[in-house]
């Protein structure tokens, strides 16, 4: 018996994985259903729903991108002090000083427009292939409050550098901000928490980006994905008679998985 | 509205009633796919990042506006807007507008019908490809009319685009006062033209496609799919100097 068959029977592996490797269908099932993660799907799906030229995979790469912000932004903070003019010293180190350092910032910057992105194709995929339509009406809902909060992650993320390039900006983005009717001001003021960008700026800015916006993230992305279930899985088409008479449309109780 | 839609509408790829999707596991059919795109995609991201640096400029100063300041990309498109009209309008009102108009979108198409294919019907392709060159067509017309339109005798020196030919023709014409004629130039057209584009697209595709809510609800969402590419390019690649429009070859990089 090899080390690894060996392994495989202590006590130890055995309260780990509950089941054997998933090349059986109970095996299968159980895979699903024993683990944190993998039991986000369903154990089955239709065969339609799994082509990559349906999905394009871009909701599992938008959160793909979030973990991966997550733990280089989490990196990050290990350098980043949040003050005027600190900050853009931290990036100065950052980019001389710590191993790795460029790499790590250059992940999260790239990520958070890869985000961006995949977060408005996902959008675009959901759109033109109709699964907007009920009973998915209010999770398309969630996912546009998703795409804003990603919009806005990735723009308090933009003033952290404190270069010319963030101040700037960030000062072109609020100055919409101020304009706008009737609470303009005060807008601007909550948002700057002065009259100008400056230190009391950053330090929102930087709360927001670090701890308040990814809960509302995760808290989102948590409905989002639950209510995918709920809403009966993946999309597929709904089947219809060609008479129209006895179609399925108002039966909300097919096609749950 | 699934008593609204003809029959015949209905073109698309059919699934009788009684077939039964064919089902198959999530380990390995899904699990497998999730894998390989996610390894990809962190091989994608680690050759970017070892090869290409995030910027990083001199320390933030008040004093030192470059020129141009640019918002970051994906706002570009609103800060073009921001050229051509109120900026109470360009940077608040039709952000907003949007995300509450994109929010509405399954509680207007309530036909459940067309989910789960691309494009939903027959039409649903050709719809798109139109709703998306008429929408690049007119958007490119306007940005560049307003950049250069000159009409002497009505232009004053130095002023260019359709704001500033309302200001001041209408006060030479009519001898409306000129803060009206702003509000004309800034607010009330720009609105005019944001109602007008889409709504002569959509009854444009009701007309010529015969075309159902869905259909519709697809010539829309692609106005405003287009609207954000174009006015994005437009502002991330053709706005250098002052925001004067230009090639991209004359665009300089920020500095």
């Amino acid at each position: 018996m090899g080390l690894w068959a060996k392994f495989k029977n202590t006590t130890l592996y055995k309260s780990i994985y509950r089941n054997d490797y998933p090349d059986t269908p109970r095996n299968q099932v159980l895979v699903i259903l024993n683990s944190v993660v993998l039991h986000l799907h369903p154990v089955k799906l239709p065969r339609r729903a799994v082509r990559v030229s349906y999905t394009w995979g871009l909701g599992g790469l938008s959160l793909l991108m979030f973990l991966i912000l997550t733990l280089t932004g989490v990196w990050l903070m290990f350098y980043y002090v949040p003050a005027v003019p600190h900050g853009y010293q931290s990036m100065k180190f950052l980019d001389t000083n710590v191993i790795f350092g460029p790499f790590a910032r250059n992940m999260h910057r790239w990520a958070a427009h890869g985000m961006v992105i995949a977060v408005w194709l996902h959008m675009t995929r959901v759109f033109y292939t109709g699964s907007y339509k009920p009973p998915r009406e209010f999770n398309w809902v969630i996912g546009v409050v998703l795409f804003l909060v990603t919009v806005l992650l990735s723009f308090t993320g933009y003033l952290l550098p404190w270069d010319q390039l963030a101040y700037w900006a960030i000062m072109v983005g609020s100055n919409m901000a101020k304009v706008s009717p009737v609470v303009g001001t005060y807008v601007q003021q909550a948002l700057l928490g002065g009259f100008d960008i400056g230190p009391a700026t950053l330090i929102r800015w930087y709360t927001l980006h670090v701890i308040l916006l990814p809960l509302a993230c995760i808290a989102l992305m948590a409905m989002h994905f639950w209510r995918i279930r709920k809403d009966g899985g993946i999309s597929t088409p709904i089947p219809y008679d060609e008479d129209g008479e006895t179609d399925q449309l108002n039966d909300n109780n097919e096609g749950k998985s | 509205m699934a008593d609204v839609t003809e029959k015949f509408q209905q073109a698309g790829p059919k699934v009788q009633p009684g077939a039964k999707e064919e089902m198959v596991y999530t380990w390995p059919y899904l699990v497998s796919i999730e894998a390989i795109m996610a390894v990809t995609m962190i091989l994608a991201l680690t050759i970017m990042s070892t090869f290409v640096n995030a910027p990083l400029l001199d320390l933030a100063n008040a004093d030192i506006t470059p020129n141009p300041a640019k918002a970051p990309w994906y706002f570009l498109g609103l800060q073009e807007l921001l050229l051509h009209m109120h900026p109470a309008l360009a940077g608040v009102i039709v952000p907003t507008a949007a995300l509450v108009l994109l929010g509405m979108i399954p509680y207007i198409d309530r036909d459940r019908r067309g989910t789960g294919i691309w494009f939903s019907t027959k039409k649903g392709v050709p719809i798109a490809v139109f709703a998306a060159i008429y929408t690049a067509v007119i958007e490119i017309t306007l940005v560049v009319v307003d950049e250069f339109l000159i009409i002497p005798g009505i232009h004053p020196d130095g002023s260019k685009g359709i704001g500033p030919l309302l200001k001041f023709g209408l006060a030479k014409a009519f001898g409306i006062k000129e803060v009206w004629t702003a509000w004309i130039g800034e607010i009330l057209i720009p609105i005019i033209f944001m109602i007008a584009i889409p709504w002569i697209l959509a009854s444009w595709v009701k007309r010529r496609y015969k075309a159902n809510t869905r259909e519709v609800m697809i010539s829309l969402y692609t106005f405003y799919l287009t609207s954000f590419v174009v006015l994005s390019l437009i502002g991330t690649a053709f706005r250098g100097e002052s925001m004067h429009l230009m090639w991209p070859w004359q665009v300089k990089p920020p500095h």
